[in-house]
């Protein structure tokens, strides 16, 4: 191997030219439009008030996997996931695998599924839930910072704090309950692959469910 | 509030499905005027189903008919009464929602259709946008009786319909309905149905008369609307998929002379499935509120960046690749096989070859135009029938079980040592040592200069064998999809790839526009020439060197002395042109030069049968060794490489060379193994089919855990990867070991 390095050097370099020309043509148009999040790029940071009325951000979980899901208790699609138990299952398995779970609240005063902390910690405890805090996001600046669109709308962000994946929590769109049966968690396939060292091969899905009710623009 | 919503959906969640008072009095007014024989013969009771209601919708089935012939087609339609401030979905619900689904319980041989959408509206909820309806919405199907039903008989229709209703906050619904139809011999319309069926029908959009075009715009994208005139107003574009656009975004609309053109925000989920239909346009023209149906052509680059998954973030060279082989799409397979043909172009072992091609076009377009596109054709011909045979070779020899890969015919010396020879004498040609024009000598560089309809074909497999060396990236997922597919799907991949190699000079030859581009024939043209000579002589040298690995000594030996005989076989040729009878004797010197020197590379080319290439500084791989490696609790790296495999060694000098990731596979006591494929080798080759691969680079991690299962790495590697790749297996193997 050593023998041949250097004129191996010499055809890898006319090599790594040919393929750099090739990443030019290729890498024009790959990013996402639009909103702050976007695949790849540094998640949005954030602050947040949780639950028990601490003030928890983004940065604190640096090093870790963070998995975003927007919830409503009150939306019908959320409620698939929790009278079920999948939602509670996928946040206790994510927790086993040392990843922090954020469920948030972006619902302002008034409108569906806006909570205090006392109420949000009720929830959890009736529902057996167990995400690692509770974000309160009366304001909506959590949900616009991501471009939430949904409820459930699952963000994972990974140990370097870059968005990993966006979108669905699965594909199987629908409120029913019956459609839990078979359908592919997006959300375990995306940690599965972050785990493995591998690119998640769907890093963006289209979210379903109710929409997110955003506080007015203050 | 929070509570009172919470009951009130609790108690609404499930079916409500009690008739309203209205119909059941019709029902009964129906009944009172059959009882009094006003009724025809076995008319129906009514043409429209129990409604199903809550407070939000009130929902119905709507027959046209109120009886049906035999064999005839007609419509229904799901009428939903929405009340105000609330609204349901289009099959594309924009940011949240849901579409209204039916389904049909038919009695036997009858039929429904699928629902005719209506334009939808786009419904605000700041900040988002629904794709719904208000109001009151007839959604049709068409219905076919079967034509063996009889008169007399009655057909149940029954369909059980589900969709989401929402004003900010959201409820599922669903309803089921039943129609009654009887048959009768001639058909019975329901005046009133019908026309409120036919009035929807008339506003359904309709087809737009022309082919939209979708083009990358940056990082939006651009619509363009040929047959839209300047002054319709209020343009708004509904897709049909709901990861084309973000569907919130202003849609901003330009006008030109070609018609009007709509800038669109890409969805954050961009991916494009289909080209065919994409969706709906509304706009108003002079008051008029106007819908069509588009159809689009999108560009390929578009298809081919929706197939991409995220690129992991950070690295020196960043490419949208795909990792797994097995999981591509065939059109995600067939974009990128046509691409990575595309990108063979620019090679370096193949840019002169097409270069030269592409000078001959432009000395030739000046005589006859006719006989550059003949030879661009031809061209083609020679590119898709190499590409068929290898693929065919390499498809069949796989089906048989048999140990062969992408870039086989580069595992036989004697052939390494041909490519080296053929490259030699192009690059001698290229220089002007030796003129061709007059000489018959079949050498690669004269049919690749100029040459007749023969030489265009021999440019074209000439210029593929040269090129498969340098399997590009995006072929390795293609090919590795390819041998795994049934042999039909697999040679159209190949096909795509043929395609993509030859378009730029089939498209030089078929556009002699763009050779009026190039500056006069003149000096450049000679020079550039000449310096095209290079990239040939680096590549012999590489070729050479492949030899070496292969063959040892002896390859060089082989190698040098089959170049000296081609060349001398070459003069020969040269200098006894057009002397009868010394040529008859020089021919049958060459020939016998070119035997002897043959027969001698034959001899002395021979690779060491089924052992791996001498591997230097790492250990050699074997299936066992890692077995065993996994066993002492050792994390193992596996790099599936092969000395003519410009990607490995690219891979080798960019990342596995360098110092962070030798001494990060140091500090976790990563194993690094070798497998090299330079020469055949089945065990080698089976391993890269259970990986999905038929051929290199591959690179794969072994976690330090007996019996764990391996993660495969990207084909590009980057040194940041593979620093994180081991010490993940690091922290795994601590995490094992410290385990009682």
């Amino acid at each position: 191997m050593t023998s041949g390095l250097t004129r191996k050097s010499v055809l890898a370099g006319l090599a790594v030219a040919g393929l750099a020309c090739a990443g030019l043509v290729l890498a024009s148009g790959s990013a996402f439009a639009q909103s702050a999040a976007k695949i790849g790029a540094p998640a949005p940071a954030f602050q947040a008030v949780d639950a028990d009325g601490k003030l928890r951000s983004l940065s604190e979980f640096a090093g870790k996997t963070v998995i975003l899901e927007w919830t409503n208790h009150d939306c019908p699609y959320v409620k698939k996931h929790y009278s079920s138990a999948t939602m509670q299952t996928l946040q206790k398995d994510m927790a086993k695998e040392g990843i922090v779970w954020l469920s948030v609240i972006s619902s302002p005063v008034g409108e569906q599924g806006h909570v205090e902390g006392p109420e949000a910690k009720a929830l959890s405890a009736k529902r057996d839930a167990a995400p690692a805090a509770i974000l309160l996001d009366p304001n909506s600046k959590v949900a616009r910072a991501y471009g939430a669109t949904t409820t459930p709308h699952m963000y994972i962000v990974d140990p370097k704090g870059t968005l990993a994946y966006m979108g669905a929590i699965d594909d199987k769109p629908s409120a029913s309950a019956a459609s839990l049966n078979g359908a592919k968690s997006y959300v375990r396939q995306a940690v599965a692959e972050l785990k493995a060292g591998k690119p998640v091969s769907e890093a963006a899905t289209r979210a379903y469910g109710c929409a997110v009710k955003y506080a007015p623009v203050s | 509030m929070t509570g009172d919503f919470g009951h009130q959906i609790d108690a609404l969640n499930g079916v409500t499905t009690q008739p309203m008072a209205s119909t059941a009095r019709h029902r009964c007014l129906a009944g009172a005027l059959l009882a009094l024989g006003l009724a025809l013969p076995g008319l129906a009771l009514a043409a429209e189903s129990a409604a199903v209601t809550s407070p939000r919708v009130s929902a119905t089935l709507l027959s046209s008919r109120d009886a049906v012939s035999p064999g005839e087609r007609f419509h229904v339609a799901l009428v939903q009464k929405i009340a105000p401030g609330w609204h349901t979905y289009w099959r594309n619900p924009g940011d949240s929602g849901e579409a209204t689904k039916i389904d049909w319980a038919l009695p036997a041989g009858m039929s429904a259709g699928e629902i005719q959408w209506p334009a939808p509206k786009a419904l605000p909820v700041e900040p988002l946008v629904n794709f719904g309806f208000e109001g009151t919405v007839l959604l049709p199907v068409e219905i076919s009786v079967p034509a063996d039903a009889k008169p007399g008989q009655t057909i149940t229709l029954k369909a059980s319909a589900t969709w989401l209703v929402c004003e900010k906050i959201c409820i599922p619904e669903e309803g089921a309905f039943t129609l009654d139809l009887p048959v009768a011999a001639a058909p019975v319309r329901d005046d009133a149905a019908q026309s409120r069926i036919d009035a929807t029908r008339a506003a359904l959009p309709k087809p737009a008369g022309f082919t939209a075009s979708l083009k990358a715009d940056g990082e939006a994208l651009a619509l363009s609307l040929p047959g839209v005139s300047a002054s319709a107003a209020d343009l708004r574009f509904f897709p049909y998929s709901d990861t084309l656009i973000d569907h919130a975004a202003p849609q901003p609309a330009t006008a030109s002379g070609q018609g009007a053109s709509l800038t669109l925000a890409r969805s954050s989920a961009f991916k494009l499935q289909q080209t065919a239909q994409i969706g709906v346009l509304t706009f108003r023209e002079g008051g008029t509120p106007r819908a069509l149906l588009v159809t689009a052509e999108a560009e390929p680059a578009l298809l081919a960046q929706s197939a991409t998954p995220a690129a992991p973030p950070a690295a020196t060279l960043r490419m949208p690749i795909p990792v797994e082989g097995a999981a591509l799409t065939l059109w995600a397979a067939l974009s990128f096989a046509f691409l990575g043909g595309l990108i063979l172009n620019l090679m370096p072992c193949v840019l002169p070859v097409l270069f030269i091609k592409a000078l001959g076009f432009a000395q030739l377009a000046q005589a006859s135009r006719t006989e550059v596109r003949e030879q661009g054709l031809l061209f083609l011909a020679g590119v898709v029938v190499t590409f068929m045979a290898l693929a065919g070779l390499v498809i069949g020899f796989a089906a048989i079980g048999s140990s062969v890969g992408w870039g086989f015919q580069l595992q036989s010396p004697p052939l390494v040592i041909a490519l080296a020879v053929v490259m030699t004498l192009i690059g001698f040609n290229l220089l002007g040592a030796f003129e061709v024009g007059t000489s018959v000598a079949g050498v690669g560089s004269d049919l690749a200069s100029r040459g007749g309809r023969v030489g265009a074909f021999m440019t074209g497999a000439l210029a593929v064998v040269v090129a498969t060396p340098c399997t590009a990236p995006f072929m390795g997922a293609a090919v590795g999809y390819a041998v795994t597919q049934p042999p039909a799907l697999g040679l159209s991949v190949f096909l795509s790839l043929a395609l993509g190699f030859a378009l730029p000079v089939v498209a030089l030859s078929f556009a002699p526009g763009l050779l009026r581009l190039l500056p006069k024939p003149g000096r450049w043209m000679l020079v550039l020439k000449q310096a095209f000579a290079f990239p040939m002589f680096a590549t012999a040298i590489w070729l050479i060197w492949v030899a070496s690995v292969q063959a040892g000594p002896g390859g060089v030996l082989a190698a040098l002395v089959a170049v000296l005989a081609a060349g001398f076989v070459v003069w020969l040729i040269g200098v006894s042109r057009g002397a009868g009878r010394i040529r008859l004797a020089t021919s049958a010197l060459a020939v016998l030069v070119a035997l002897g020197a043959g027969w001698f590379v034959l001899q002395s080319a021979v690779p060491e049968a089924n052992t791996q290439a001498k591997v230097g500084d790492t250990q050699a791989w074997s299936p066992e060794r890692v077995v065993a490696l996994q066993a002492e609790g050792k994390p193992v790296f596996v790099n599936f490489t092969a000395a003519w495999c410009i990607t490995c060694l690219a891979n080798e000098r960019v990342a596995l060379s360098r110092q962070e990731v030798k001494d990060a596979f140091a500090a976790n006591k990563v194993v690094y193994l070798k497998a090299d494929w330079t020469n055949r080798n089945s065990q080698i080759a089976q391993a890269l089919a259970e990986q999905g691969r038929a051929g290199v680079p591959l690179y794969l991690f072994y976690p330090a855990v007996k019996g764990g299962q391996a993660e495969i790495l990207p084909q590009l590697l980057t040194a940041d990867m593979l620093v994180a790749a081991a010490r993940a297996a690091g922290r795994d193997a601590r995490t094992a070991a410290s385990r009682p």
